[in-house]
């Protein structure tokens, strides 16, 4: 059926390009580059900017990694490796020392050494750039100790530092192009360290760079890299089966499963690193007993939820800590899927009939909400779902009034750091912004794993931590989701678990 | 005299509503939320977001950042995008380009395919190229542009594959948006028109025009098709206005970088300056369009000019 199908719609294509060959030779790749060796990806949402210090989210950064370097990177294991600097360790507690990559240069030819990253960490915290990185809070500052070393100075010890400056705020800019030109120009002809280097941006249409020779790790395979932003997931399904684009990434499994069976698009889903759990309410109502948050725990049937709704393309996780996370303790096993658990523990608790409660959810996760208020109610727990724009959320859900969302909302965590420390920053210790749990033993697990400075110290208090929240249940812990991409037969590329879109290693045939 | 004095008090009519529409919006959006919470990620801390607000000015009474944006329109500055961190004019100066060719290309489609069809199916009034022409209209009328780009991008661009799905450049990526967008406009002025004309075809004045011996296609084209015009003109003037900011779906369908986007991102990023700036964008499209169909009056219609 497919190849009978294939064919018809190759012989319409044949004739609409005969009548149309000259209106089409005008789209598609530069004259410059051979198309074997351009690879044209697109992701929904723009780089809100070019200037890698003013932007604090993914779909800049997937913009961004490819054209500016990062102190530490992450690679496809997911492990911690070395970036613009080679290695690093701990002075004393309040600073971390970076050993720096020998030659490196940025496009323009000016120097990449210790002295670009002290600025480049001083920009950062300058309060004129407005930067919205904030995950260098801690830092204080940094000295150059010699043209090849700079010891970073924080205002306690930050144990997770390395990696932080793995993407955002760990990326080096240029000091004398930046002094010359100043920061607007800097954010429209942006000049790094990366694999490749800027060519042109159309906002909203096309972004295109060209592979920098001089790249320290070797030049790319690539020789052209092109990003283009496609807010509607049809339309960049359609982009990608009339060849106008070569993959297209961070599809929602639901417009995965659209592109199934259609010949020349393979589906690809890599394990990720985003996940997702019900926060709840314990200060108050039925959500302050133990028992009632079991139940909730034991009457989500991820596993069911996985396959029927993410078409399996999300692993349940045992608490919120995902696999691939350092901390992340597999002795820590997931709830069973029990409903007549579920129930009995809610009877225990005073509510034989069930309850009523809400849940809240981005208009983003809606899918997934609706599918876990169903779940619940088989337990007897009926959640009436409200779904919000997502800037209406994150401002309640960022809000002082740790009740904006309602007693029970689902969230969704990237842990990008790669770090447990990052994924229970906000929302554990008692006196954090988003945290609605109040246990003293927490709390103190929250401050060893935050500030200790032997690495098994902070591993205990991890396995400890993930123990607790087993046994506490506050929250409902769900799934982590997969990185899925489509692409046609030419790309070759696979993502870490933090999906960012780094293509240096991408490689196109044909 | 008597015509300067109406054109002055048109003009100074649009002006009150360009001040009122400022003012209305720069109180609207900032009771829609706190930007600071858009702009950083949701583990920032209570002092990161406090810096963040104090250094973007944000922090300042509420009456002296509204006269400090009246001061900067009346220069010309709509001041800094919160989300783009860059001048304002220049954020809507990148996507202009693309609006104003996707409107034109739009309106063209419209008419060119309108003023015939609503001619011809008042001319066979109740006949089977009228029922033809009135079924095509509410078709087009009734088809929301995501579901007709979509359709139209499943035939010439995946199907065919004779045109791009989405995108930006050359004219043969404005020929499926500028069509999607212009369905809406084709149809309703050629609903118009068609009744404009039928009820201009009855006239006195055409049977005079008949009786001096003058052809259909002269009658029609000299007498009807200039006396049904006058309806016609203002809702081309609307439709200018709206093709040029109400492009939004289109525009998100076929990734087409125009202001309809900004502007929706504008308002889910809480960007006070650049919802602003479109807003009074859109305003002013509206009202300058206004101010024109309202003066074309005057040369198309001799009453007013005697009027005034």
């Amino acid at each position: 059926m497919t190849a009978r199908r294939q064919s018809r719609r190759d012989a319409l294509r044949l004739g609409g390009l005969a009548t149309l060959a000259p209106l089409l030779g005008a789209c598609g790749v530069s004259a410059a580059e051979p198309r074997s060796r351009v690879l044209r990806v697109s992701q929904p949402d723009e780089a809100k900017t070019l200037d890698p210090q003013k932007q604090g989210d993914m779909p800049s950064m997937n913009v961004l990694i490819n054209m500016f370097d990062t102190l530490t990177t992450r690679g496809t294991d997911n492990r911690l490796g070395p970036g613009l600097a080679t290695s690093w360790s701990v002075l004393d507690e309040q600073t971390w020392r970076f050993h720096l990559r020998p030659g490196v240069r940025f496009h323009n030819g000016e120097p990449c050494d210790a002295h670009a990253v002290q600025y480049s960490l001083d920009r950062l915290r300058d309060p004129a750039t407005h930067s919205p990185i904030v995950e260098l809070r801690y830092v204080d500052g940094a000295t150059v100790v010699d043209p090849l070393t700079v010891d970073v100075h924080t205002s306690k010890h930050d144990p997770i530092l390395p990696a932080k400056v793995s993407l955002f705020g760990g990326v080096a800019v240029p000091p004398r192009y930046l002094d010359e030109v100043g920061p607007e120009r800097f954010a429209r002809d942006p000049v790094g360290t990366g694999p490749f280097r800027f060519v042109s941006w159309q906002r909203d249409h096309e972004l295109r760079m060209r592979a920098f020779p001089g790249h320290w790790s070797g030049r790319p395979k690539l020789a052209e890299l092109v990003f283009k932003p496609m807010p509607n997931p049809a339309s960049a399904l359609a982009a990608l089966q009339s060849d106008e684009v070569d993959m297209v990434t961070q599809l929602t499994p639901d417009a995965a499963r659209q592109l199934a069976g259609y010949g020349g698009v393979r589906i690809e889903n890599f394990p990720g690193m985003p996940t997702y759990y019900l926060s709840l309410n314990t200060r108050e109502g039925p959500l302050a007993d133990r028992r009632v948050r079991q139940a909730l725990n034991h009457a989500v049937d991820v596993p069911l939820l996985v396959k029927a709704v993410l078409d399996g393309k999300a692993r349940e996780v045992p608490t919120m800590f995902p696999r691939e996370a350092n901390g992340f303790d597999p002795a820590i096993p997931a709830y069973t899927r029990d409903i007549r658990r579920a129930r009995q523990l809610l009877a225990e608790a005073g509510y034989p009939n069930g309850l009523d409660t809400r849940l809240t959810a981005s208009n983003a996760d809606s899918q997934v909400a609706e599918a876990i208020a169903g779940l619940l109610a088989h337990a007897g727990v009926r959640a009436k779902v409200t779904v919000l724009d997502p800037s209406t959320y994150k401002s309640r859900l960022t809000s002082s009034n740790s009740g904006a969302l309602g007693p029970i909302y689902l969230a969704k965590n990237t842990g990008w750091t790669g770090d447990a420390e990052s994924l229970v920053q906000s929302n554990i210790r008692h006196d954090r912004r988003q945290s609605r749990w109040h246990d003293p033993r927490a709390d103190r697990l929250i401050d060893i794993e935050e500030s200790a400075v032997d690495p098994r110290a902070r591993m205990r208090a991890f396995t400890e931590l993930q123990w607790l929240l087993h046994t506490e249940a506050p929250f409902v812990f769900l799934f982590q989701l997969d990185n899925i991409l489509a692409r046609n037969d030419r790309p070759r590329w696979r993502p870490n678990a933090v999906g960012v879109l780094d293509m240096d290693s991408a490689e196109v045939t044909g | 005299m008597n015509l300067l004095r109406t054109i002055a008090g048109k003009i100074g009519g649009a002006l009150l509503v360009l001040f009122c529409v400022a003012t209305v919006v720069f109180f609207l959006v900032r009771i829609s939320g706190d930007p600071v919470k858009v702009l950083l990620p949701p583990d920032a801390t209570v002092a990161q977001e406090a810096s963040l607000r104090a250094s973007l000015g944000l922090d300042r009474p509420l009456f002296l950042q509204y006269l400090h944006y009246l001061g900067g329109i009346l220069r010309f500055d709509f001041g800094n995008s919160l989300f783009y961190d860059q001048p304002v004019s220049s954020v809507l100066a990148e996507r202009l380009p693309a609006t104003v060719e996707l409107a034109a290309a739009a309106l063209v489609i419209a008419l060119v395919l309108a003023i015939p069809a609503g001619t011809l199916a008042a001319l066979r009034r109740g006949k089977s190229s009228d029922t033809g022409v009135m079924t095509g209209v509410l078709i087009g009328q009734s088809t929301p542009p995501f579901w007709a780009g979509i359709l139209l991008i499943l035939v010439f661009a995946v199907g065919l594959q004779v045109l791009p799905a989405s995108g930006y450049g050359g004219i043969e990526h404005l020929v499926l948006p500028s069509v999607t967008l212009a369905i809406y406009s084709v149809a309703m002025i050629a609903r118009l028109l068609r009744s404009s004309l039928i009820d201009v075809l009855g006239a006195d004045y055409m049977r005079t025009a008949r009786a001096k011996g003058l052809g259909e296609l002269g009658v029609v084209l000299g007498h009807g098709l200039r006396n049904a015009a006058l309806p016609v003109v203002t809702v081309i003037g609307l439709e200018v206005g709206s093709l040029l900011g109400g492009a939004i779906l289109t525009e998100q369908v076929f990734s087409w970088p125009g202001v309809g986007r900004l502007t929706v991102e504008a308002i889910s990023n809480r960007d006070f300056p650049l919802v602003q700036a479109t807003v009074l964008f859109f305003a002013a499209t509206f009202v300058v369009v206004n101010l024109l169909v309202d003066l074309s009056y005057t040369f198309l219609d001799p009453r007013v000019r005697v009027r005034a």
